[in-house]
């Protein structure tokens, strides 16, 4: 059993705590992103993995051993670094065979190693190359081949695509996807890009201020946020989030946001809430778009049309707060400055406690 | 003080005649004339008290007042102490003031005399100047030591007076201990040095006394004199000095020297001689007086003296005297070591300058007692007065906590402009025990005669700067090995004449005869 | 990624754009194009240009100068109306065996400088960057680099006694191992590693600095990546840093093989004597003895041309080999 398993880990620098116990449990071969804006503690978790950081309290399993003063080259891992640490002196073939030698493999086992591991990253062509003369991509790979080449129990990858550009990272995000299903290593995955950890997640774990805010699929952080946070980090444009109060609607709970009411679905957690302060969050993707008021609907102003192609972004301004809205171009794109407010399907609307910030409604499922 | 007339009229020589002329000829001009002068030298560079420029030394306000004539710094390489580099920068600039004064100005007023740049003296001097040229009469060899290679003489030097510069001095205190006296010969020198080494007068239990030490690690060759070798014929370390038939030879290729280096090489191996005295430096004399530990030097008369008064506290019964330098092993006794009576220092007068006249009748001005006067004792009546016919510093200069010599630095007396120094000036502060030893070198003529150097032509030159630093560097690489004792000097010596040989010696001495033979004869 | 390699990546791109311009410019005139740059640069220009002039007054116009060695010069008469005298100098030099052995002396002491005295400032560095102790660091690195910033008079004179054989350190460690006390700066023999032993602890802490500096720029990812490779600290000295900072060491190592003649004047004045000049004279010294008889600056500046031109001979050679070896180079 390859995975690992965090429990309690605290890191503190003095008197500083920068990771505040965390609790974590990595299967065997499961792909798992830590996600979180800079600063959450999520590579000095990764590096606590590593071994490059000191465990402050806790206990770090891997394999099922417990690993906590063990030496990083004792754990079985390998890393690969937001900007690559390639040596510079070292041509490809040596960048990827460093590890081997130092370990003193024999020069046999080296070479297929090498052959093998630049076949699957298509580096064949390179082998000669020093890292000055290749692309970022290709830099990228071979930093990737450095730590395949050593058949690690587990990948720890730090930020390994923020130095590329977009398109690069697009493509390289789908190479270590292709990747990782093909050696089936556990893997975990330190990013801050929310699509990064969407399209490469098995799992994904957002972290906040040192703690970890919500561990789920990505299907579920998107529809199940636990708290406002997890709620606004994840998804493209993030959910909108409006503050209102609860009322009683005439078909069941309603928020009032600035006056306009809102359907809400009749959650248990809405039961006996009228009154209470909450924050209304309503993905740009289910916002529906209309032209005139309408019963239900939220009127607002609209201050912007974004037009992308497929889909367009409506930048409106309900009760002062700034509201997005997705829509699909295809049908709509002649009313799309003549938007007025939008409307919601209650199942879809999430509520959270404006002070704590937890989720008050219930699971939200797409079948 | 007191004893100051009886003194001086022991030295006698020093004493100043009257002047040739009265000084019915001031002022010199009637009209104030301004002349322009660079002069720099290690006290002052610029020509005002201390450097300052901008004020004026009380004697030049005198000489003003006297002369009419009115001297204008313009002193280049003011911000440097090296000469050589101010000297380099006046002379690159090109733009020469009238005088061009200070210290070491003769080898670049004889190398550049002759080109144009200053202008010859002799017809000057004959026809203006009848102090200098009174001066030179009574001191014969003086205007040819400083000419150039062409025979003219292009600057108007400073003129050292007083006949001693180093004296042999001893620790009489551990002779007393000791039961001994002074050492009269070289055989009573060496038993003294052998009883400073082996029987500790110093009294710690420790055998650590050196016998002979030396400031100047040059100094460990003066004993060669004892053996009727030379060491130099000069005040310069090194130098070529003139042999009883009146030519130029070196000290270190006489036969003389190779006998005199073995023995030198015998008491350096015994242990009679400082076995650090190569590296010890100029600290070594404070240091192994200090520590209690030198036996003998020579060393200048006027500092070593000091030493009774400055240690008399830390070592009682201190007592480190000159003594008549022993007789050699032919019985001679000589001092090789004697005052230069001309320096390389004074003034010139430059081809830019319009008032030549004027200039050579100022220079002349210095040399009339009046100037002499002016220009070693300072201003009358300031700094000293006229006791008895004789100028007597006042009280307050003599019991001054800063020496007479700087203070007269900075009246504008003693500065390095061309003129005869009394030497009446410096026996008044001359300590008691170096008093005592003048006097006692004075009982017995000691003195040889000094090698005062030649002015080459460019062919001689050319020979002389191609061969004899290589030849010295060699002579020197021999000698301290000698010395040390990684080489024996009766083994090598035929090995070494003939490398000289090799080297150029016999040409280098042919063209400093033939300059020689110019010069003075 | 590292900085240098980025750099080279950039200036690779910038010489493909500037080749490409070169290729498409004949349509219009050198001089438009250059009026053009101009106009766009400027800037740039006018902060190159103090640098520009420094060069021409501190260096390009003193080079006037080396005519003298050609000449019979007279300060008096000036460099342009001092008469040619063609090689003469140069004859006089290579004429004196004295002169020939000073330049073996240089180039033997400037050998042993380059063999001992070279890594150990590199050394120095390695070291300093392996001690964790911060305290201890500083306190070490201030030790090392003392000895700079004292004047050569009194190293000197340090030295000078610390070689004594009457109260010296040396002599007495020496005299408990019972050996007899020896008189080093007299002897021949000893003079070289004594010189050169001297230079190495007066200079080898400061120029440690510049290794330091060069191994902080190396990346801490890579040491990092290292120790999850498994690498020893060892390891990562060999394999990680001395590679790192090789395009320094290289540098550092033509800079100096450039400066091979030029050994320090002034401690050699303050410790040699006539008795070790056979180990310990060396250009400069022989021509400060040389020219110090009448001022032969004519014959200082033949002197100080061929030291030039051995120096230019040398750098080109190191440089060129360097270059074809290493890809690291001056220029």
């Amino acid at each position: 059993m390859a995975g690992v398993e965090l429990k309690s880990i605290v890191k503190a620098y003095g008197a500083v705590q920068v990771v505040h116990g965390i609790d974590l449990d990595v299967q065997e071969k499961e792909f798992v992103v830590l996600v979180g804006p800079s600063g959450c503690g999520k590579s000095t978790t990764l590096r606590m993995i590593a071994g490059l950081e000191e465990i402050s309290d806790g206990e770090l399993t891997i394999d099922g051993r417990v690993v906590n003063n063990v030496a990083p080259k004792d754990r079985d891992v390998a890393m690969v670094f937001q900007n690559y640490a390639l040596y510079p002196h070292l041509n490809v073939a040596e960048n990827i065979a460093f590890g081997l030698r130092i370990r003193k493999e024999g020069q046999k086992a080296i070479d297929d190693a090498v052959e093998e591991v630049s076949g699957i990253l298509g580096l064949r062509d390179y082998l000669e190359r020093r890292p000055a003369d290749l692309s970022g991509g290709q830099r990228q790979r071979v930093a990737m081949g450095r730590a395949i080449v050593r058949r690690p129990k587990v990948f720890l990858f730090d930020e390994p695509l923020s130095n590329l550009d977009a398109k690069l990272r697009t493509q390289m995000r789908a190479e270590i996807k292709r990747l990782h299903k093909r050696l089936g290593v556990t893997s975990i995955y330190v990013t801050h890009d929310q699509v990064e950890a969407m399209t490469l997640a098995d799992r994904i774990v957002v972290m906040h201020d040192g703690r970890i805010e919500q561990i789920g699929t990505p299907m579920e952080l998107f529809l199940n946020p636990v708290n406002s946070f997890v709620a606004g980090f994840l998804g493209a444009p993030p959910m909108n989030q409006i503050k209102g109060k609860i009322v009683a609607g005439s078909n069941g709970p309603a928020a009032d946001l600035g006056g306009q009411h809102i359907a809400l679905a009749p959650l248990p957690g809405l039961q006996n809430a009228v009154g209470r302060e909450v924050i209304v969050g309503v993905r740009p993707e289910y916002a529906q778009i209309v032209t005139e008021k309408q019963d239900g609907a939220i009127m607002g102003e609209l201050d912007l049309v974004e037009t992308l192609g497929s889909e367009a972004l409506l930048h409106m301004s309900v009760g002062g707060a700034p509201f997005v809205i997705r829509t699909e171009t295809l049908g709509n794109i002649n009313k799309l400055e003549a938007v007025k407010g939008f409307t919601a399907a209650p199942e879809l609307i999430k509520v959270f406690d404006a002070k704590t910030g937890m989720a008050l409604s219930g699971q939200t499922r797409v079948e | 003080m007191r004893k100051l007339p009886l003194a001086l009229a022991i030295l006698g020589t020093t004493a100043m005649t009257a002047p040739a002329f009265a000084d019915d000829h001031l002022p010199i001009v009637d009209k104030p004339l301004e002349l322009t002068i660079h002069m720099h030298w290690p006290r002052a560079q610029g020509y005002g008290p201390g450097g300052d420029t901008t004020k004026l030394y009380p004697v030049e306000e005198v000489a003003r007042e006297r002369t009419n004539i009115h001297l204008i710094d313009k002193t280049s390489g003011r911000n440097t102490k090296d000469n050589n580099e101010a000297m380099n920068l006046l002379l690159a600039t090109g733009d020469l003031p009238d005088i061009v004064g200070g210290n070491r100005i003769q080898q670049p007023v004889n190398q550049y005399g002759p080109e144009g740049a200053f202008l010859p003296l002799n017809d000057l001097v004959d026809e203006h100047a009848p102090n200098i040229k009174k001066f030179w009469e009574e001191h014969p060899g003086l205007k040819e030591a400083i000419s150039a290679y062409d025979g003219n003489y292009y600057y108007i030097p400073y003129l050292p007076d007083g006949k001693y510069g180093r004296a042999w001095f001893i620790r009489q205190d551990w002779l007393d201990k000791l039961g001994l006296k002074q050492p009269d010969n070289i055989d009573e020198l060496y038993d003294v040095l052998v009883a400073f080494r082996d029987q500790d007068p110093n009294g710690n239990g420790k055998k650590d006394e050196v016998p002979y030490f030396a400031r100047d690690w040059e100094e460990v060759l003066r004993p060669l004199t004892f053996w009727d070798a030379r060491t130099s014929g000069s005040d310069t370390y090194h130098d070529f000095y003139v042999t009883d038939e009146g030519k130029i030879a070196h000290p270190y290729a006489q036969d003389a020297y190779r006998d005199g280096m073995a023995n030198l090489a015998k008491w350096y191996a015994e242990g009679l001689i400082d076995a650090e005295v190569f590296t010890r430096g100029s600290s070594s004399r404070d240091y192994l007086l200090g520590e209690n530990l030198g036996g003998l030097t020579h060393d200048w008369f006027a500092s070593t003296s000091g030493y009774n008064a400055a240690l008399a506290e830390k070592i009682p019964g201190f007592n480190f005297i000159p003594f008549l330098p022993p007789k050699s092993a032919k019985g001679v006794r000589m001092e090789e070591h004697r005052r230069i009576p001309i320096k390389p220092d004074g003034w010139a007068i430059s081809y830019n300058n319009k008032h030549v006249v004027e200039t050579i009748k100022y220079f002349d001005y210095w040399f009339s007692e009046e100037g002499s006067l002016l220009s070693n004792f300072g201003v009358e009546g300031k700094t000293w007065n006229m006791v008895n016919g004789e100028p007597i510093f006042t009280d307050e200069v003599l019991k001054s906590e800063t020496p007479v010599n700087s203070q007269m630095y900075l009246e504008g007396a003693q500065i390095y402009r061309g003129y005869p120094q009394d030497y009446r000036y410096e026996w008044q502060w001359t300590a008691e025990e170096a008093r005592k030893g003048i006097e006692l070198y004075d009982t017995e003529d000691l003195l040889v005669d000094q090698f005062l150097g030649v002015a080459f032509n460019k062919d001689e030159q050319a020979v002389y700067d191609k061969y004899w630093p290589s030849i010295q560097t060699y002579m020197l690489e021999r000698q301290q090995a000698w010395v040390l004792g990684t080489g024996d000097v009766q083994a090598d010596w035929a090995d070494y004449m003939n490398a000289l040989e090799k080297m150029g010696y016999s040409q280098v001495i042919e063209v400093m005869n033939s300059a020689y033979q110019r010069q003075y004869n | 990624m590292s900085g240098p390699v980025e750099k080279a990546g950039t200036s690779s791109a910038e010489m493909a754009v500037a080749a490409q311009g070169r290729v498409l410019a004949p349509k219009r005139s050198k001089l438009d194009r250059l009026v053009g740059h101009l106009r766009r640069e400027w800037q740039l220009y006018v902060m190159l240009l103090p640098t520009i002039i420094w060069l021409l007054v501190f260096l390009y116009k003193p080079m006037y100068g080396l005519q003298i060695a050609f000449k019979d010069y007279s300060v008096f008469r000036g460099i342009a109306n001092s008469p040619w005298i063609g090689f003469e100098h140069f004859e006089t030099l290579f004429g004196n065996e004295q002169f020939l052995r000073a330049l073996k002396n240089t180039i033997y002491i400037s050998m042993l400088s380059l063999v001992f005295g070279f890594p150990m400032p590199i050394l120095l560095a390695l070291m300093f960057n392996e001690i964790l102790n911060q305290w201890f660091k500083k306190t070490a690195q201030t030790i090392v680099y003392l000895p700079h910033f004292i004047s050569s008079v009194i190293i000197a004179g340090i030295v000078i006694t610390a070689f004594s054989p009457s109260a010296g350190i040396v002599n007495t460690v020496l005299g408990w191992f019972g050996y007899d006390s020896v008189y080093f700066l007299t002897k021949p023999e000893w003079f070289r590693p004594i010189f050169v032993g001297t230079s190495i602890w007066q200079e080898a802490g400061f120029q440690s600095i510049v290794y330091l500096a060069a191994i902080a720029g190396v990346s801490p990812t890579l040491y990092e990546s290292a120790v999850v490779d498994g690498a020893s600290r060892w390891q990562m000295m060999w394999k990680i840093t001395i590679p790192s900072i090789m395009p320094t060491i290289i540098i550092m190592l033509i800079i100096r093989i450039g400066n091979m003649l030029e050994v320090s004047f002034e401690m050699i004045i303050l410790l040699y004597q006539p008795a070790t000049y056979q180990t310990a004279d060396v250009v400069n010294t022989f021509i400060y003895r040389q020219g110090i008889q009448g001022g032969q600056y004519d014959l200082a500046g033949a002197a100080g041309l061929f030291n030039a031109v051995v120096a230019f001979v040398l750098v080109m050679t190191a440089n060129t080999i360097s270059k074809r070896y290493s890809r690291t180079s001056l220029w």
